[in-house]
């Protein structure tokens, strides 16, 4: 439900009067202003056509059809003349009226598109430290209703308010030409209309607001307690959760009777206006008649063109709160738009050729939270083609390695170094390119296995095929349906976890790297799968400075090095059998289990009692 | 979610819907006791209703009498002023009605809106286990949301606009009828056409609607994925690729808006279109008959009002059908959720206030769920005296959670196969067997309130002092106490976020303050290393010490304690015994104790895992 999202920031964003935020739109705006007058262009035909109309009518009674000056057959041959007029005005009309919604819908989508997807190019460029303080639920409500809030307002609202506008001060300059006495005298209703609107405008956008973020708290109740169903049935809580609901129903009726009352009492005040001014028409008018001041058909279109008038003013107060909430989603939107978190690059990076892959970290301190550092103080090197393994417990530090090393974050203190530079002069693109990072979790994206396997790379047919292999994938690629061009992915098959894996090692067998970042999980896999990515990981590691998370004891044991991490610190470091000889950190990670058993301490050197 | 759960939750729709093509307006008695309960509301908001729709007709006969005596030159301007003084009467009689339907008719709406919310969470809280799994928290979120607010817009706005809608139409056609039949006719004459088109357009625009929600959640998924995968997109330099694809979908859904916009660019103007045609036939030929002295200047002018009158019935005309679909079709998805019967009830006449001791004994109990021809659980018979602590060990999918929901009553079991304290638990009410069972589940849900009501929400009098207890039981008082506001400390979106391990502790916490006979944990410390679990278990064994426990862990270690752990693979119990007996056996429990305590050798691994 990513629906629920955002609704409780919405309180004190977005002011309709924050010129800032209109000048920020107006920017995404730009490129396509000739389109966007075009659908202004258009809706003022419309409003021009349906303006016409009773003006026409006026026209016919007061030439022809009272007309007693002329002949019956010139009265009627009038009458049909100005009748295809208002014919063609009406086709005219609707014409324009569908352009304008097609032209409308073109430009406010294009320009959706183009803010959703520089909102998208910005938000990937930003830090990992953002995305770890931004959960994924609330971006992805960014990109997609955020959006979908201001496209509204673009169609719905900021043509037709700016068509409305026109409206008004059109009929009120028809009007004026027409009998200017009249007009005046029905433009004291201006102000107080204005007034009505303005304070009824305020008062239903609290109401929308009271409702939708009741309405919010209902949804989010009923999606936690449809999750948790079985908890809340075991623990026998069912007549205590429907208490609780009933009560957030109830304020939410609540808040939607308030509602109900606002519109009473506005809607009526806005018709009783209306009445009134008719009522003036009529009895001004009338007067007007009578002196001969005035037509009967221009009473008659006056009458019409106050029916017209009223219409805008209705809906004025609805699309004031749709515009607010537009705004607000602006709002959230520019924020993220602003977000300067992205890792300072210099602009004369070092060039990276033919690297040898010695990674140095000097007395490296980070922290993700103010005050509780990861790592601390740490330092280590891996030579050129050693395999070094990363042992420890959860939040001892291991990730945060590779997130340095990646360069996804730069340490607080002390440097990272690679064949002896800074990575801080690296572009990171470059570095993340030298750097091959297979974990558990694999991104698989939309397309066939071939294009994922090489995602941005170029391969002919017999490279690809070495790949396959190498990476162990041969089994799978032969038992699917369309071999390397079968569709994986959104919409394509699914892969399991094991095989998704060994597509991880096929991607970075194909970037060839000088580096391999192995966090190695221990995924739910059968024995044959297990089996192939222990070859892959054999064929991974192979001449290439390698950094693995490992579990598999059998990755473990193949390193030239382990260290042995515990917050943040190495504690111990060396080979399997030194440390288990050690009988340290290491041999008690390893033992721990047994210790906790019945004391059946299994001899170091990992010798389980043999089955045969 | 299961990948195959959403499938089956489409087809089973699919299916209802076939079913359901008979009459979807049966479900309409799911809302009937409410419309006899809110009869006398409902007639005088409709009584109303129509009255300030007869007033308003009235309006136009007011005009047409002072146009007529303007024309004759009767009018004075006394007279002129109680044409004026009379429109404002009615006026001010119409806003006062129009206030009272308002809050009868909408208020009525909204009150439904509650009484069916209520019912639905009601229900719902008493559905089972193999409800949930058929239909997706989406789905029941949906129609407690989206269906419940389209029931609501159509019988409160949709009723209100039908009844209106056709009540001023007949009576326009009536009042102009009464003025002229054959005016009338021609006048109406292209209305029939609006149906046509209307009905041949909508059914295209629900199609193209559909199309472009649907790209929109591709296009939600597509973001959240990303996001999600952040880490590797940019490890693998992927970010243009990304935006790339991210380009196209949006250019898709920029295409399918457009295709929609084609039609509703159609779809809206053409009431005003075929309205205004009206118009113009009125203006021709009413006016040549008025010009032949046929009808009066003042029943043409009446005549073009009542057109004008018509234009909003004849836009409401559409609209509301378009309501009343959406609204029958959501109740009738309502209507089907109401209808679904727990396969789990308590039996008649089941004892209350048994007390349970804890003594378990499941005889050659086999299980399926409903609609898989698989068993997930074959003939397993298992006897755990009151007090003893069980440990269940297994891979994935092996039927270990089974076990546990149907031990917990979630799913229904054939007679005689699970008893408690030697009693048939079909034959005790849900209740006694819930109330006997603390259970931990995997996937810990907590709810968006403080830790306190988290920890205490099976047993609201839990005293602080027995609520710490629990928490230092579970090991998790410390971090408790490390937070700002300790226990009040809110959780969730607006509070603090917890780690996987907390969580897990958190419910072990809550489990242990129900003190109930029966503990039941579901591999529910999956997320805390090793030693931690095992010191959890450890020290949750002591504190329940007379309780009868069940731990399920896909860790074999901290089971070692248990008095008797089973071995489950495919749905069978494979081996049994304490765990220096399993050891001894050197079989499956042996195989993967080795392989999970890293002491084996990675060929020996292989060996033993093509053995079994």
């Amino acid at each position: 439900m990513q629906h629920s999202y955002g609704y409780f920031e919405e309180d004190h964003l977005g002011q309709i009067g924050n010129v800032g935020l209109w000048r920020r739109l107006l920017i995404f705006v730009a490129p396509y202003w000739k389109w966007v007058s075009l659908a202004v262009f258009l809706s003022l035909i419309v409003t021009a056509a349906s303006l016409a109309l009773p003006r026409l009518i006026q026209l016919a009674m007061d030439e022809y059809i009272l007309q007693t000056r002329l002949s019956i057959d010139q009265r009627v041959s009038g009458l049909l003349y100005l009748s295809l007029i208002f014919c063609g005005i009406i086709l005219i009309g609707f014409v324009a009226n569908f352009l304008q919604v097609i032209v409308l819908e073109w430009a406010g989508q294009k320009i959706m598109h183009a803010m959703r997807q520089n909102l998208f190019v910005h938000l990937q460029r930003l830090n990992l430290s953002f995305f770890n303080a931004h959960p994924v639920g609330k971006l992805v409500t960014r990109l997609t209703n955020d959006i979908q809030n201001m496209y509204e307002m673009f169609t719905s609202v900021i043509v037709t308010l700016f068509n409305d506008g026109l409206k008004l001060i059109g009929i009120m300059a028809i009007l004026f030409w027409m009998n200017w006495r009249l007009t005046l005298l029905l433009s004291v209703m201006l102000p107080i209309m204005l007034i009505i609107t303005l304070w009824f405008g305020r008062l239903a956008r609290d109401a929308f607001r009271k409702i939708r973020t009741n309405l919010a708290r209902i949804n989010a109740f009923i999606q936690e307690a449809v999750s948790g169903i079985t908890i809340i049935q075991l623990f026998l809580r069912e007549q205590d959760t429907l208490d609780r609901f009933t009560d957030l129903n109830r304020i939410y009726y609540r808040s939607t009777i308030y509602q109900i009352h606002i519109f009473g009492l506005f809607i009526p005040l806005i018709e009783v206006m209306g009445s009134v001014t008719m009522a003036l028409i009529i009895w001004y008018g009338g007067r007007e008649i009578i002196q001969d001041h005035m037509t009967l058909g221009i009473l008659t279109a006056f009458i019409s063109y106050m029916r017209l008038f009223f219409q805008p003013i209705r809906e004025l107060s609805q699309k004031y709160s749709i515009v607010q909430s537009a705004m607000a989603s602006a709002e959230r939107i520019f924020q993220l738009l602003e977000t300067r978190d992205v890792l300072p690059v210099r602009s004369d990076p070092v060039v990276l050729n033919d690297l040898q892959g010695a990674i140095e970290f000097g007395n490296v301190t980070f922290e993700y939270d103010p005050g509780h550092p990861i790592l601390k103080d740490l330092s280590f090197r891996v030579e050129p083609g050693e395999t070094l393994a990363l042992v420890g417990a959860t939040g001892s530090g291991k990730t945060t390695i590779i997130n340095l090393l990646e360069r996804f974050y730069d340490p607080g203190e002390g440097d990272i170094k690679l064949d002896g530079i800074s990575l801080k002069n690296f572009d990171p693109h470059r570095l993340r390119e030298q750097i091959g990072l297979v974990m558990q979790d694999v991104f698989v994206v939309p397309g066939s296995v071939r294009e994922n396997i090489l995602l941005n790379l170029e391969a002919d047919d017999d490279q690809l095929e070495r790949l396959v292999q190498l990476s162990q994938l041969s089994a799978l690629v032969n038992r699917l349906p369309d071999g390397l061009a079968t569709r994986i992915g959104e919409g394509g098959m699914d892969l399991s976890a094991g095989q998704k894996q060994l597509l991880a090692f096929a991607r970075v067998l194909a970037r060839d790297p000088s580096i391999l970042v192995l966090d190695e999980a221990t995924a739910n896999v059968d024995s044959e799968t297990e089996m192939l990515i222990e070859q892959a990981i054999q064929a991974a590691l192979a001449n290439r400075t390698s950094i693995v998370i490992a579990h598999r004891l059998s990755t473990i044991k193949r390193a030239d090095r382990i260290l042995v991490m515990d917050h943040g610190t190495i504690v111990e470091q060396g080979t399997h059998r030194e440390l288990m000889a050690q009988k340290g950190v290491y041999y008690h990670l390893q033992s721990l289990q047994n210790d906790l058993g019945r004391n059946e301490v299994i001899p170091a050197g990992g010798r389980a009692p043999v089955r045969e | 979610m299961k990948p195959g759960g959403k499938t089956d939750a489409t087809s089973h729709f699919a299916a209802e819907k076939a079913a359901k093509e008979v009459n979807p307006w049966s479900a309409v008695k799911v809302i009937s006791p409410y419309l006899k309960r809110y009869s006398i509301r409902i007639t005088v908001g409709f009584l109303a209703l129509i009255a300030v729709d007869f007033l308003q007709l009235c309006v136009p006969r007011i005009i047409k009498n002072a146009v007529d005596d303007l024309q004759a030159g009767l009018a004075t301007s006394n007279r002129l002023l109680v044409y004026g003084a009379i429109i404002i009467a009615i006026a001010l009689a119409i806003a006062m009605l129009r206030f009272v339907w308002r809050i009868l008719l909408l208020g009525f709406s909204r009150r439904l809106e509650m009484h069916l919310r209520n019912r639905m969470i009601s229900h719902i809280l008493t559905l089972d286990k193999a409800f949930f799994q058929r239909r997706t928290t989406g789905e029941i979120m949906a129609l407690a949301t989206n269906d419940l607010s389209s029931v609501q817009l159509a019988t409160g706005m949709g009723l209100v606009a039908a009844v209106d809608a056709l009540f001023m139409g007949l009576a326009a056609i009536g009042f102009m009828a009464f003025i002229d039949w054959r005016l009338t006719l021609m006048a109406i004459a292209p209305m029939p056409l609006l149906a046509i088109l209307t009905r041949f357009l909508s059914s295209r625009l629900h199609r193209r609607f559909k199309r472009v929600q649907e790209q929109f959640s591709i296009l939600t998924e597509y973001v959240r994925s990303s996001f999600s995968s952040i880490r590797l997109i940019k490890a693998y330099n992927q970010e243009t690729q990304q935006a790339g694809r991210f380009d196209r979908l949006g250019t898709t859904y920029v295409r399918d808006n457009l295709r929609l916009a084609a039609i509703y660019g159609t779809l809206f103007p053409l009431s005003g279109l075929i309205g205004n045609l009206s118009l113009f036939i009125v203006l021709f030929f009413g006016g040549r008959m008025t010009i032949h002295g046929t009808i009066t200047a003042g029943d043409f002018v009446a005549f073009i009002t009542y057109l004008f009158m018509m234009t909003w019935p004849m836009m409401a005309l559409g609209w509301v059908s378009d309501l009343f679909q959406r609204g029958v079709t959501s109740l009738d998805r309502i209507h089907a959720l109401l209808k679904e019967q727990p396969a789990l009830r308590s039996p008649a006449g089941a004892e209350q206030g048994i007390s349970i001791r804890g003594a378990i004994s499941i005889r050659s109990l086999s299980f399926g769920y409903p609609n898989q021809p698989r068993l997930v659980l074959k003939n397993i018979s298992l006897d755990i005296r009151q007090g003893l602590l069980l440990g269940v060990v297994g891979r994935t999918g092996s039927g270990k959670t089974t076990l546990c929901h149907l031990l917990a009553r979630l799913y229904p079991v054939p007679s005689g196969q699970i008893l408690l304290d030697g009693t048939d638990i079909n034959r005790l009410s849900l209740a006694t067997v819930r109330g006997a069972i603390a259970y931990v589940p995997q996937e810990v849900v907590l709810f968006s309130e403080s830790i306190a009501f988290n920890i205490s929400m099976g047993r609201k009098d839990a005293t602080w002092k027995e609520i710490e207890e629990v928490a230092r039981a579970a090991a998790i008082h410390d971090e408790i106490m490390a937070m700002e506001h300790g226990y009040q400390t809110r959780i969730g979106e607006r509070g603090v976020k917890l780690s996987g391990g907390q969580r897990q502790r958190l419910a072990i916490a809550r489990a242990l303050l129900l003190d109930r006979p029966i503990i039941i944990i579901d591999d529910g410390l999956s997320a805390v290393d090793m030693e931690t679990e095992h010191a959890i278990i450890r020290s949750i064994a002591s504190y329940l010490k007379g309780h009868t426990c069940i731990i399920v862990s896909h860790r074999l270690a901290p089971l070692a304690d248990a008095d008797e752990i089973v071995v489950m693979e495919e749905g069978r119990i494979v081996e049994r015994g304490t765990h220096s007996q399993l050891l001894e056996r050197s079989g499956f429990y042996a195989t993967i104790y080795y392989q999970q305590t890293s002491l084996a050798g990675a060929s020996e691994l292989a060996g033993r895992a093509d053995a079994t």
